[in-house]
């Protein structure tokens, strides 16, 4: 367990003081193991989102402790001095939309974050052309993003999050534009990726079609959290 | 690490050089806002230059010739020469008038220059572009190009008919009035005769007056029209020196004996740029000022408009962790590269634009520095709006 | 083959681009201050100049008659006008002779008068002789005193001063009335020569004082232009020169005549010398007097010498000179200049040699770090 996955605990979110207080996030418990893919599931409102930006060290907890690939990184209080250092090189973002850099081409929207990290661009195409040929993507690697199709899109943004081998991945709603076929594609891609780099992935999604693969689910109400089995479904 | 700000500009580089080129019309316009007012500058220095004199020698007590009329009497000059220090004393007459050629008319400045030997008699127009310089005593003009003459036009000053033999160039007075020489005698005659109409006018008015027109005197009237029709005036007296001696001590000495005004160049150079063109020089400073202003105010405008453009990207650059320092940059170079083709623009077409006008702009490489150093700097500062937003950007708004 | 997107990208740009550095570059290079000046040279060609003297003047009459009367009074008739051709000794009108006539007989009665005191006193004097004769004669006889004697000898010298003051009287009332008939004689306008009525000034009836003029007459013949050079150039000014005559009427009509002579007192004020400039043929249609006339005198040929167009002198601080091209480099050279002509050529006398290059016209003030560029004519200019 090199990598060790992400474990929180009594995370608590709240927001304002006294009788306003909203108390977003109460007392949760997390623990995704490398190389595992949870579902979070929950309806609006229930602190699905606050959850998710304080696992991408995005906002503060109130309080609580976190552990990021074996390290606190969190422990009422942030226990990391560069949040954006850690955001870059520890947790892998997936979003809703691909939010590609529209003047980057494919290669360079997933090289930019090694570069970012300080890896020498030629090294950092390489890597990216790796990934992407692992996502069967190579032949539109130098394809601009408004040229790419939403799939294509949507597995660039996916390279992008998994490029600098991060311990954690979090994928918010990651297959709702797409149909029941591309959405099994993500998933399949993103088992298949956790696996290989021993990646922790956190997929919070409500979409029917890909809640029965999820082998273990979290679920979320009113800022409190449980923990269920999930169906496991092939995909 | 790639350039983020050079491949933005590679992507959408249509609307940067568009957008360049408009800025760059409006630097061209200050850039020509700032030759005018060189070139008024310019027009003063070269009129002062292309007399040829070291001092000029006016009526007393006026700010002459060239800022106020001045009258002095022709053959004050010969007694000017035999104070020590000066080598040539010369009679010039100025004077602003119509000068006609065909159908239409040129507004010139009318120089009388006095005859003299060649090279030596200040006033002489200094260098030619074509023709000659003027041989005869009378009805022989040199002209600026200026004034569209070509060589061998007839034009008409006042009464006579002149010919063009020499033309020249940059011989303007300090209000963009191209010159026209002709000899003294001539410019004295225009200066003071009017057209016939009113020469018969005036003899009548002599002839009605009894004190003129007395039965035991019979050639008293002829006289006394006879005088009334001379003029032994000039504009003023210009001055060369001999090596050695100093402008303003020998001004002074004239001064003392003589009882007129005299200026040295640094003088004249002083009332032409400080008193007959201060005016034009505040109005153009505060369109300047206007210029700078607004150029500012459309560069922050693009500049932020094209980063709310990619406020979205910019919060996902955030996300995943790109420095706030990297961001600002690629920002601040877009703003520097947008002011760099607008500089280019607005000098090439500036110096396009120039020869068009009708005044003389001088568009100097100092100015051009000064401008490109203005444009980064307001680049850089009007960039600081759309920065500020960008780094204000949440990069949880990426996150639903 | 992932980098051929980026270059149609980045050669669309640098079409852009590149042609607008290259401008920036050439609008850096050629305008402003750094850019050379258009030079056109001359070359100093061996020419014997022809100098010429100009100037203008005006048709006068060589000689001008004012008829006048000598003495004030009213003008009975004028008989001619101007435009008529009057000959010698014509009468040309009469003044009003008033009271002359009656002062006339006057005088000649008081010139008789004279002539009988004349009488009168010769009688006497021929008395007073005859007296003092005899008393001599007696005294020598001692028949009279001496008294006697001296009485009529003092009688005699009386009787002869009285004679010679009737004498002067009658010279004095004779030269009375030859004055009164002079001006009887001078009441009539004659003219003194043959010639041209130019100016009628006085109407008949009107009151004249003495010395006014009523007539002009001139001699036609007798036309020459009185003309003006500035002194400064006006070298060589002698009789006998040929002159070329343009008048102001006549602009294109040369007609030939040659300098009379040049007037001993020059103008001061306006700092001309004056000459009288006459035509070698009378032209058929007389010029006006006082028209306006270009006079071009010819000088005698000079040998031959450098020349170069005037348009090449320059001044640089109290040397005169011109810049001179020298295996493409500016260098001032001073010259000393000889005569010149009407046309623009001037002679050098030191400095400058035959195959010099100068520069005639530049497009601004050279300094002698001036960077040039010969180009074959200014441009915009057509001769």
């Amino acid at each position: 367990m090199s990598r060790q996955g992400i474990h929180i605990e009594g995370i608590s979110k709240t927001y304002g003081k006294g009788d306003t207080a909203v108390h977003a996030l109460k007392n949760v418990t997390m623990l995704v193991a490398p190389g595992e893919v949870v579902g979070l599931i929950g309806p609006s409102g229930s602190g699905k989102s606050t959850l998710l930006k304080c696992l991408g060290a995005v906002i503060e907890p109130t309080a609580g402790r976190m552990t990021l690939g074996g390290d606190v990184i969190y422990d009422d209080g942030w226990k990391v001095r560069d949040l954006r250092a850690l955001r870059r090189d520890k947790i892998g973002f997936v979003f809703q939309a691909p939010y590609l850099i529209p003047f980057l081409d494919a290669t360079d929207n997933i090289a930019l974050l090694p570069m970012l990290a300080g890896v020498p661009n030629p090294q950092a195409r390489a890597q990216a052309l790796e990934l992407l040929t692992a996502l069967d993507m190579q032949h539109r690697a130098s394809a601009m993003p408004p040229q790419l199709s939403g799939g294509e899109q949507q597995r660039v943004s996916i390279a992008r999050g998994l490029i600098n081998r991060p311990p954690v991945i979090l994928a918010d709603e990651p297959t709702a534009p797409l149909d029941s076929e591309r959405a099994m594609a993500v998933v399949r891609i993103l088992n298949d990726m956790a696996r290989k780099l021993e990646t922790a992935v956190i997929v919070v999604t409500h979409d029917e079609k890909i809640i029965p693969t999820f082998k273990r689910i979290y679920h979320i109400r009113d800022g409190v959290t449980h923990e269920e089995k999930g169906e496991g479904r092939p995909f | 690490m790639i350039n983020l700000a050079g491949r933005d500009i590679l992507h959408s580089w249509g609307k940067f050089v568009f957008t360049g080129i408009g800025l760059g019309l409006l630097i061209g316009v200050t850039l020509i806002m700032a030759g005018v007012y060189r070139g008024m500058v310019d027009d003063g220095k070269a009129l002062l230059d292309n007399s040829g004199a070291d001092l000029w020698v006016v009526q007393r007590d006026t700010l002459g010739p060239y800022a106020e009329p001045s009258s002095v009497s022709d053959d004050i000059y010969r007694s000017i020469l035999a104070i020590p220090g000066i080598a040539r004393a010369a009679n010039i007459t100025y004077l602003t008038m119509q000068v006609r050629r065909g159908g239409n008319d040129v507004r010139s400045l009318v120089v009388g220059i006095a005859p003299g030997q060649l090279g030596t008699t200040p006033g002489w127009p200094p260098y030619l572009v074509a023709g000659r310089q003027i041989t005869r005593s009378h009805y022989e003009a040199v002209a600026d190009i200026a004034t569209g003459f070509k060589l061998g036009d007839h034009i008409t000053i006042r009464r006579n008919y002149y010919t063009v033999v020499g033309l020249t160039r940059r011989m303007v007075s300090s209000g963009g009035d191209p010159m026209v020489f002709i000899p003294l005698k001539d410019a004295q005659e225009a200066q003071f005769l009017k057209d016939n109409d009113a020469i018969w006018q005036s003899r009548s008015r002599t002839e009605a007056n009894p004190a003129f027109n007395r039965p035991g005197t019979p050639d008293l009237l002829d006289t006394v029209i006879a005088s009334q029709s001379t003029n032994t005036f000039v504009n003023a007296i210009l001055v060369t020196l001999k090596p050695g001696y100093q402008p303003e001590d020998v001004a002074e000495s004239i001064r003392r004996w003589k009882r007129l005004t005299v200026y040295t160049r640094t003088q004249m150079e002083d009332i032409l740029i400080s008193k007959l063109i201060a005016t034009s020089a505040k109005q153009i400073a505060m369109f300047l000022v206007i210029l700078a202003l607004v150029s500012a105010a459309i560069v922050a405008f693009i500049i932020y408009s094209l980063t709310m453009d990619k406020i979205r990207e910019i919060a996902v650059l955030k996300l995943i962790g790109t420095r706030n320092r990297t961001i600002a940059a690629m920002i601040m170079q877009q703003s520097l590269a947008l002011g760099a083709i607008g500089f280019v623009v607005g000098k090439i077409s500036a110096t396009f634009s120039a020869p068009i006008f009708p005044k003389y702009i001088l568009l100097t490489p100092a100015d051009s520095v000064a401008g490109f150093f203005a444009v980064l700097v307001i680049c850089v500062l009007a960039s600081l709006v759309a920065i500020r937003m960008a780094l204000k950007v949440d990069p949880a708004e990426a996150i639903g | 083959m992932k980098h051929l997107p980026l270059q149609r990208r980045t050669l669309g740009l640098l079409a852009v681009i590149v042609p607008l550095l290259v401008l920036f570059i050439y609008v850096g290079l050629r305008s402003g201050p750094l850019a050379p000046v258009a030079v056109t040279l001359a070359t100093v060609h061996p020419h014997a100049i022809k100098p010429a003297l100009f100037g203008i003047g005006t048709t006068e009459a060589r000689h001008t008659y004012k008829i006048g009367p000598t003495f004030a009074g009213r003008l009975k008739h004028l008989d001619v006008d101007v435009g008529d051709q009057v000959q010698a000794e014509q009468v040309l009108g009469e003044m009003d002779p008033v009271d002359l006539d009656d002062r006339l007989h006057a005088q000649e009665s008081a010139l008789r008068r004279t002539e009988a005191v004349l009488r009168e006193a010769q009688a006497r004097q021929a008395y007073a002789q005859s007296q003092a004769q005899r008393y001599e004669q007696l005294f020598a006889a001692h028949l009279s005193s001496e008294e006697a004697l001296a009485i009529a000898q003092q009688e005699l010298k009386i009787a002869n001063a009285v004679l010679s003051a009737a004498h002067e009287d009658i010279i004095h009332a004779q030269s009375n009335h030859a004055g009164l008939m002079a001006q009887r004689n001078n009441l009539r306008l004659i003219a003194p020569v043959e010639g041209l009525v130019t100016v009628r000034n006085i109407e008949p009836g009107t009151t004249v004082v003495a010395g006014q003029t009523i007539v002009e007459i001139v001699d036609p013949l007798g036309l020459w232009i009185n003309v003006r050079f500035d002194q400064i150039s006006a070298a060589g000014l002698t009789a006998g020169l040929p002159a070329h005559i343009t008048l102001r009427s006549r602009q294109g009509q040369v007609l030939q005549g040659h300098v009379l002579r040049v007037e001993p007192k020059a103008d001061t004020v306006t700092e001309e010398l004056l000459a009288k400039v006459i035509f070698d043929q009378q032209p058929k249609h007389l010029p006006p007097i006082g028209e306006l006339a270009e006079v071009t005198l010819d000088m005698p040929a000079l040998s031959t010498s450098p020349v170069i167009p005037n348009a090449a002198i320059q001044r640089k601080g109290d040397s005169v000179g011109v810049w001179q091209v020298i295996k493409g480099d500016l260098h001032f050279t001073t010259v000393k200049l000889g005569a010149s002509d009407l046309d623009g050529r001037v002679q050098i006398l030191e400095g400058l040699s035959n195959g010099d290059d100068v520069v005639v016209y530049s497009d601004k003030a050279l300094t002698s770090r001036s960077r040039i560029d010969v180009i074959e004519r200014a441009p915009g200019i057509t001769e």
